[in-house]
């Protein structure tokens, strides 16, 4: 699905050049559930913007969909974000003055899907969090765990191949934290590939698959069934 | 991305921020008032004193006598002038200020001399009773036809035809009432007496013509009457200025240049209170793209396309300085009709060419000064945006 081929990212800090990716080989397959773990300041946000198409890499290839996206203009990494990817942040990026309803069906209208569509889409995407009752709530009007259900609607709402979240439950407390990471695995078992970010290993553990990352260098852990298999 | 979805958001968006969004709306406000305002006072002027200019006539010349020296000119002189060179009358005309007598009523105002042709001349329409005759003017008859301002004055009402009044000394019947002309840039134009002009000489005690009325046959042939004024006057005075020759026409060119002029520079400075307007719009899209930079990055980050931000920052401009014009205008049309009595422009209202200029000048203002910073918002990049504190 995604294949990162030795891609790097550096900031220039000052006189200082700070190495956030460091020739990083990474691929997530469809259907995958995969945890990207490790301390603050490891580069997990640069690898999830850069996955995202939020962001660009400095060198090495970026395949999504078997497409070399390194060359994409603005406008066609637009289309596969509003497309393809559906974010969670850990600050939830809700638009305050919009509602419930009208924040998850924001990325139809930029998909240019008519009303009636939007507003079954919308509706089943509202559903599926948990949220029927809220549709006219404004975020300050929902508690954190809410708000992050509505940031999980919207994400899921176009329906993405990809779901990147980061640190979804990092303002949360452990109650919702837990059922958001139960709503994640729900996405998961219906399809939808889901890379999820955390410097909690209690949280990655959720993941089938994790993956480490320290200083810009990924290692894979040994997944449980190879263990088993080995 | 519909463009009536980014109207919606581009209200929600003002309707967020009602205080500075009015704010910023009042300058475009004030500017479309300055514009609309200043302008359509500028065509009511123009309109009201051409009007009186056309209604002097277009086919009248007037020639006025400057020099103290003698000239030589007197009635029959200038009678023998009709029928030549396009001229079909002529009345001389002397005047001054006199003060009439009605019981224990006075008032002062113009005394004008004038002989019978005066009136058709002058297009001075008599309403009640009748102009002046010939037999008034050789018999030197102590009558007046006066203007309706002098009747409320001297009696209170306007049914005088027959009454008496004392003007220097003489008693005076008035034969005829003219009509309502209302005030122009001569002052209150209902306010004269017209006697006989021979009697008008002894009165004001004045024998010389300092004044003449010609009428022409139209408008086509009045260049060559005025020429034949010109050789007449040049003959009988030694320089050019001791006499003037006003076309009627010509005043009217010379009036419709002038006010078109000063129009515009109104105008002009009126467009400068609405440039005003248009930074101020400018200067507050600016600050909302940099406050709502976090936003434009989840937008951005949701998959709205470079022209979708665009677009509602664009068309949020727009809609502040079009509620800005719409307001504006609204508020116009309040000023003018409070304006109308005082300013006795009856027609003085918002004209149809004056409200597009208004409403366009709204929209262009509000593309133009939007487009920068909704250019600027749409440019973010989208992490660079979603990173912003
Ligand atoms: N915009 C930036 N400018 C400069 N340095 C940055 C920027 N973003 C991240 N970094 C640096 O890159 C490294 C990785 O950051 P990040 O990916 O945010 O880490 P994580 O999400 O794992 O906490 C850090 O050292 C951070 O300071
Ligand atoms: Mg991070």
């Amino acid at each position: 699905m995604i294949e990162l081929e030795r891609v790097s990212k550096r900031y220039q800090m000052g006189g200082e050049v700070v190495t956030a990716l460091d020739e990083v080989c990474f691929s997530i397959g469809a259907h995958e559930y995969v945890a990207l773990i490790g301390p603050s300041g490891s580069g997990k946000s640069t690898m999830m913007n850069i996955i995202g198409c939020l962001d660009s890499a400095d060198s090495g290839i970026y395949r999504l969909d078997g497409q070399d996206i390194t060359r994409y203009t603005a406008r066609q990494l637009a289309a596969i974000r509003n497309r393809k990817i559906g974010f969670i942040f850990q600050q939830f990026n809700l638009l305050q003055k919009l509602t419930a309803y009208e924040n998850v069906e924001l990325p139809l209208i930029y998909q240019g899907l008519g009303l009636g569509e939007r507003r079954i889409r919308v509706n089943a995407a509202m559903e599926r969090v948990g949220l029927a009752d809220r549709m006219r709530h404004r975020p300050n009007q929902l508690s954190g765990g809410q708000q992050q259900r509505v940031a999980i609607a919207r994400a899921l709402v176009t329906g993405p191949s990809l779901i990147l979240a980061d640190e979804p439950t990092g303002n949360l407390d452990s109650k919702t934290s837990v059922e958001i990471m139960a709503t994640l695995r729900e996405l998961n078992a219906a399809g939808n590939s889901i890379l999820l970010i955390t410097h909690d290993a209690n949280v990655a553990s959720e993941a089938p698959r994790r993956v480490r990352i320290a200083d810009g260098r990924l290692t894979e852990e040994i997944s449980e069934d190879k263990k088993k298999k080995k | 991305m519909t463009f009536l979805q980014s109207l919606k958001m581009a209200f929600s968006a003002i309707g967020a921020n009602k205080m500075r969004s009015f704010l910023t709306v009042l300058g475009v406000i004030i500017g479309v008032i300055a514009v609309v305002v200043l302008t359509s006072l500028g065509q009511g002027a123009l309109d009201q004193v051409s009007g009186q200019i056309q209604n002097l006539g277009t086919n009248m010349l007037t020639v006025t006598i400057s020099t103290t020296r003698h000239t030589g000119i007197d009635a029959p002189t200038l009678h023998a002038l009709v029928g030549h060179d396009g001229i079909t009358a002529i009345s001389p005309s002397i005047s001054g200020r006199m003060t009439a007598k009605a019981g224990t009523e006075t008032f002062s105002c113009r005394v004008e001399g004038a002989e019978p042709a005066f009136f058709a001349i002058r297009k001075m329409n008599v309403t009640h009773g009748r102009a002046l005759t010939p037999s008034d003017e050789e018999n030197r008859l102590p009558v007046a036809v006066i203007g309706i301002r002098v009747a409320d004055e001297l009696f209170g009402h306007r049914n005088v035809i027959g009454n008496t009044f004392s003007l220097g000394g003489r008693e005076m019947t008035i034969v005829g009432l003219l009509e309502e002309q209302g005030t122009s840039m001569m002052g209150n134009e209902d306010e004269r007496i017209i006697i006989p002009f021979s009697l008008a000489q002894r009165l004001l005690r004045q024998t010389s013509i300092t004044t003449f009325y010609v009428s022409t046959e139209s408008e086509d042939v009045i260049d060559q009457s005025e020429q034949a004024l010109h050789r007449f006057m040049k003959a009988r005075t030694t320089e050019d200025r001791d006499y003037s020759v006003l076309n009627q026409s010509s005043i009217l060119d010379i009036f419709n240049t002038t006010t078109a002029t000063l129009t515009l520079m109104l105008g002009g400075i009126a467009g400068i209170a609405l440039l005003v307007g248009g930074i101020g719009i400018m200067n507050i899209m600016l600050v909302s793209v940099t406050e709502r930079t976090r936003e434009i990055g989840i937008r951005k980050a949701i998959g709205a396309q470079r022209t979708a931000i665009l677009s509602q920052f664009l068309i949020e401009a727009v809609a502040l300085s079009l509620v800005g014009g719409v307001l504006g205008v609204a508020c116009s049309y309040l000023m003018l009709t409070v304006l109308r009595g005082p300013l006795d422009m009856p027609s003085l209202t918002v004209s149809m060419s004056s409200l597009q200029l208004a409403l366009s000048f709204s929209i262009a203002i509000g593309i133009i000064f939007g487009i920068y910073p909704a250019n600027k918002a749409s440019l973010l990049k989208p992490i660079d945006a979603l990173r912003y504190e």
